[in-house]
């Protein structure tokens, strides 16, 4: 596995410092811009660093080309969680959410285009915001964290539409169902809600934690990742990773994973889970683990696969969690290499 | 033949002889009238062609009587006989013709030749003539060009200017009214002036040279009066030494030490003169002192003629003993390399106090074959200091000034040029010798003005003292500060190997009232064994774990919670933070790699130590970083969300003052203390 090789220069305090704090960054999020070269990923020190992933998938990629195109910091807390638009880059951590143009992004001194904060109850500690989520055909963008509600704001006016409350507990994640244009959302209390945006109500509420099939209570009753494919949605967390039919509202396949898993997606006919531990796992809808591909980093947090049409040279699966490396999967089999910041 | 030659002479004779009487009278008359038959005389009336015309006729003639003659004897009878006769006649003539043609054409050919031989006579003495003629103007000319080129001596001779000249010789010298005239008349007065002139130059350089030659003699007296001052005001100096001393003005202990300072090495000397000129300039604390023998010092100066001839003396007795008794190869290796490692008999000893009174005794010393300097170090404090356990390198004066400047860990020689040197007598390298010679920081290095470029060995001893003056003040300061943390932690250790987090007074904010857990044990590790432990790889892999670092295992306690932490102590502490490691033993095995708020907790040491700092000089960092473990430890066990499924209370209740317990995607504990609020938060 690659690791960081020894350093021999003499270590002065600001060499040392620099290198605990690698030692120590996790990164929260990633995303990928609207042309499918850049790869923007953010850490627990506020910072961004911008990838670019066809000079590193390129034949001539060298060790420089490996390493961000710009670093700036963005946010003064962690950066939870990123999405972006076809010209944004949107990326919320304390309380806030801020846009950058993905044009002047790889500019040095870049500053973001706009902030916004949703309007918070309690002003006693800011909240912070976990997961973003963009609804196209509203034009729309969903923020939920540390608040227990789902601000929805407008991308053109900036303004908060609605709040959606119910949670109990801070929400982990979100997922969007496009058919009906519904939300679904998990959070710590270990529920995960349906919400109508039309109607701004809760249309179906899963407690996960109440069925025994899938309820680990060891691990605690939180729901840490969300994926949905209209019919049908997996989560998983502190309870193990579960696919449940959504009409029904039952469990039809409990995926035998041990450690919490923090991301959760559908590609293709797979399903593609990460957590704890330093592998992904590919699961079959059977609940067969199909294969289980080691990373380098002991714990991950986020996986983004890059599918925009503009560039299909740099599909690929990148994950991050508990390290200062993004791993790079070309073919889902194995880590091709790893960006670090 | 013989009767031709009489018939050539016969003529003559009977011509002369026909009138006998007449003949001497004939003679003379002939003489006198010309009548005297001479054949020469008839050559020049007869005309050769005719003569050749006559010749050819005859022997025509000749032929055909012979023609003739033969025809007859062929044909034979008696006419033939008188006609033969007839014929033989004919031919005598003919033949008589042409012997009087034969003589008259020697005669013309004799003639020729006399004339060709008085002619040629004639040329030659014309051309001897014309030779020596030549010849004479040639020399003549020579003699006229020699005489031409003739320098006289007196033009080698620089004559002073004509204007001059008229100016200062006296007039019974330069005789104007004729010398105007007559430019000999002029040389010849110059160079009258010429020698007058120096005749009395060479007067006056007479009596300079006599005077010098007394002012001499007047110098020798004096000296000899100075050098016998000299003893005189050494014993006066002597005896004014007990007022210096009364009046705190030790100037003959500084002359002193100035004295053997001029035995110093190059290097040592740039050292001690820095050093000196620091100490009276910034820093009263410092003192410098020379130690060792001058006289060993001078011995290394012999002139090179006579070491040269003991050598080849001692040579020679070398070679009859060693021939009787070779020693092994391994005490001559050993011999060589003692001498390679030699030092130079004097060294430089500098001291700097430090505020609680504690002394850094720093001695440096000049490797002359190697040409580095190294140091000994030696820590004293006022008190007698009663060395915990683990301690035990902190002061050690083998690494109590390890990696003062980042990575200059004084284990290898700085001069690249040791290598070659150290292959040839065996020697791997300088870390065996370390402990008896002194290390070679590179910073003791800079401080004696000697610069090692990377790449080239150096050759030379070229001390430099801009180099040493740049890097005293830094030094010297940093020299400081290593001491009185290294003191400081010295105390801090006895503290902590009983149990006790230190934490002063003024560090107290930082941490809340109550700190439950408790630190039990502090124990120093070996490099090796903290490299066996299985949740130090990520920073043996950063780099961060060199073999210059010191390593202690520390163990927090509460309840049945166990937290192991492993601590890596830069010798640049403190502005180098010591780096933990973290494993928690409780309901299972946690580390960084499994769990988060392991990895969060480290982080608040690790990253965050800038707030532990403490007031400066920051000696507080360890203990406010073991502090702040405990209160994360604390945090960390009340703040686990209870299992539902196990019965019972939960073993450590909450009793800090949390706003939120878990928060973000990872589920962070709140393990920020706020102050003086006194509740916990996230970052």
């Amino acid at each position: 596995m690659e690791r960081a090789t020894q350093l021999a220069v003499p270590l002065g305090q600001t060499e040392v410092f620099q290198a605990l704090q690698r030692l120590h960054m996790t990164i929260f999020s990633q995303s990928v811009s609207p042309c499918g070269k850049f790869l923007a990923a953010g850490n627990n020190y506020g910072q961004i660093a911008i990838f670019s992933l066809s000079a590193a998938l390129s034949s001539e990629a060298k060790e420089e080309s490996k390493k961000p195109v710009v670093t700036f910091q963005a946010h003064d807390g962690p950066v939870y969680s990123m999405v972006s638009t076809d010209r944004h880059l949107l990326s919320a951590g304390d309380g806030e959410v801020k846009a950058w143009l993905w044009a002047e992004i790889l500019k040095k001194g870049c500053k973001e285009v706009w902030r916004r904060q949703p309007p918070y109850r309690t002003s006693l500690e800011v909240p912070e915001i976990n997961a973003l989520l963009l609804v196209p055909k509203e034009n729309s963008l969903i923020l939920a964290g540390g608040d227990c509600q789902l601000h929805a704001m407008d991308l053109e006016t900036g303004t908060f539409t609605r709040a959606l409350r119910g949670h109990t507990d801070y929400i982990h994640c979100l997922a969007l169902r496009e058919r009906s244009p519904e939300v679904l959302s998990g959070g710590e209390d270990g529920a995960v809600r349906l919400w109508d945006l039309r109607t701004a109500k809760e249309a179906q509420t899963i407690e996960v934690y109440k069925h025994e099939e899938c309820s680990r209570p060891h691990n605690g009753r939180w729901i840490g990742c969300l994926a949905t494919d209209s019919d049908w949605m997996v989560c998983g967390g502190g309870p193990a990773l579960t696919l449940w039919h959504l009409r029904s509202s039952t469990p039809t396949t409990i995926f035998p994973m041990r450690a919490p898993q923090k991301h959760v997606t559908f590609y293709q006919d797979l399903i593609l889970s990460a957590g704890q531990g330093h592998c992904i796992n590919h699961w079959q809808l059977s609940g067969e683990l199909k294969a289980q591909v080691p990373g380098s980093s002991p714990g991950l947090l986020s996986l983004s696969l890059n599918q925009q049409p503009a560039a299909p040279e740099c599909k690929v699966l990148t994950s991050a969690g508990n390290s200062c490396r993004v791993d790079v999967f070309t073919n889902l089999g194995y880590r091709a290499f790893s960006l670090s910041f | 033949m013989s009767t031709e030659s009489s018939k050539k002479r016969k003529p003559k004779v009977i011509r002369s002889d026909g009138t006998p009487t007449e003949g001497k009278r004939n003679r003379s008359d002939t003489e006198q009238e010309g009548r005297y038959y001479s054949e020469e005389a008839e050559v020049d009336l007869r005309d050769p062609g005719r003569d050749y015309e006559l010749y050819k006729y005859t022997c025509q003639e000749l032929q055909r009587l012979m023609a003739e003659i033969q025809d007859l004897k062929s044909r034979g009878g008696k006419d033939a006989a008188i006609e033969i006769e007839e014929r033989r006649i004919q031919s005598c003539v003919h033949f008589m013709t042409l012997k009087k043609l034969n003589r008259l054409a020697h005669i013309r050919l004799k003639k020729g030749r006399d004339q060709t031989h008085e002619a040629k006579q004639k040329v030659d003495a014309y051309h001897l003539q014309l030779q020596n003629l030549l010849y004479e103007v040639m020399h003549l000319q020579k003699e006229i060009t020699k005489c031409l080129e003739f320098k006289s001596k007196h033009e080698e001779i620089d004559l002073v200017s004509l204007e001059e000249f008229y100016k200062e010789a006296p007039t019974d010298i330069s005789k104007a009214e004729v010398t105007m005239g007559d430019p000999h008349q002029q040389t010849l007065a110059r160079l009258d002036w010429e020698l007058e002139q120096r005749k009395r130059l060479a007067e006056k350089y007479r009596e300079c040279l006599s005077n010098k030659e007394k002012i001499l003699k007047e110098i020798e007296v004096k000296k000899e009066y100075l050098s016998s001052l000299q003893p005189r005001l050494n014993s006066i100096m002597q005896a004014s030494l007990p007022v210096q001393e009364y009046l705190f003005m030790p100037f003959d202990q500084a002359h002193k030490q100035y004295e053997t300072a001029r035995h110093l090495p190059p290097p040592l000397y740039v050292l001690f003169v820095q050093a000196t000129a620091y100490g009276q300039a910034c820093d009263k604390t410092l003192s410098v002192a020379i130690e060792g023998s001058v006289d060993e010092a001078k011995a290394l100066f012999k002139p090179p003629d006579d070491s040269q001839d003991d050598e080849s003396d001692s040579d020679a007795e070398e070679e009859q003993t060693t021939k009787r008794r070779r020693p092994t190869l391994g005490v001559q290796l050993d011999d060589k390399r003692k001498e390679m490692l030699k030092r130079h008999p004097l060294s430089v000893m500098v001291d700097l106090k430090c505020k609680d009174d504690s002394v850094l005794h720093l001695t440096f010393y000049y490797l002359m074959n190697l040409n580095i300097l190294t140091v000994k170090a030696k820590v004293t404090t006022a008190t007698e200091l009663i060395t915990p356990i683990s301690a035990g390198d902190l002061l050690s004066p083998d690494s109590v000034l390890s990696c003062l400047y980042p990575g200059d860990h004084g284990k290898k020689t700085p001069n690249p040029a040791n290598q070659y040197q150290f292959d040839k007598v065996g020697i791997l390298t300088l870390r065996d010798y370390v402990l008896d010679l002194g290390h070679p920081y590179l910073w003791v290095q800079k401080l004696g003005g000697l610069h090692f470029p990377k790449e080239q060995p150096q050759h030379t001893v070229i001390a430099d003292h801009s180099l040493s003056a740049s890097h005293m003040e830094t030094t010297m300061k940093l020299l400081k500060t290593r001491v009185q943390s290294r003191l400081a932690l010295h105390k801090q250790f006895a503290s902590l190997e009983h149990g006790i987090v230190p934490v002063t007074s003024d560090c107290q904010y930082l941490f809340p009232a109550k700190v439950v857990s408790r630190l039990v044990k502090w124990v120093t590790i070996v490099h090796e064994d903290y490299m066996e432990l299985h949740y130090t790889k990520d920073i043996v892999e950063a780099g961060l774990a060199g073999d210059t670092n010191l390593y202690y295992l520390a163990l927090i306690e509460r309840g049945t919670a166990k937290l192991q932490a492993a601590v890596v102590l830069n010798p640049g502490y403190s502005s180098i933070p010591p780096i933990f490691q973290l494993c928690l033993n409780w309901k299972g095995e946690k580390t960084n790699s499994n769990d988060d708020n392991i990895r969060a907790m480290e982080s608040e040491v690790n990253v965050c130590y800038k707030e532990l700092c403490g007031p400066r000089p920051s000696h507080q960092l360890l203990t406010n970083q073991l502090q702040r473990l405990c209160v994360l430890l604390d945090v960390y066990l009340e703040t686990e969300s209870h299992d539902d499924s196990v019965e019972g209370p939960k073993e450590f209740p909450q009793e800090k003052m949390c706003l939120r317990l878990f928060r973000g995607p990872s589920r962070m504990k709140p393990f920020k203390y706020n102050h003086p609020q006194g509740f916990f938060s996230h970052r």
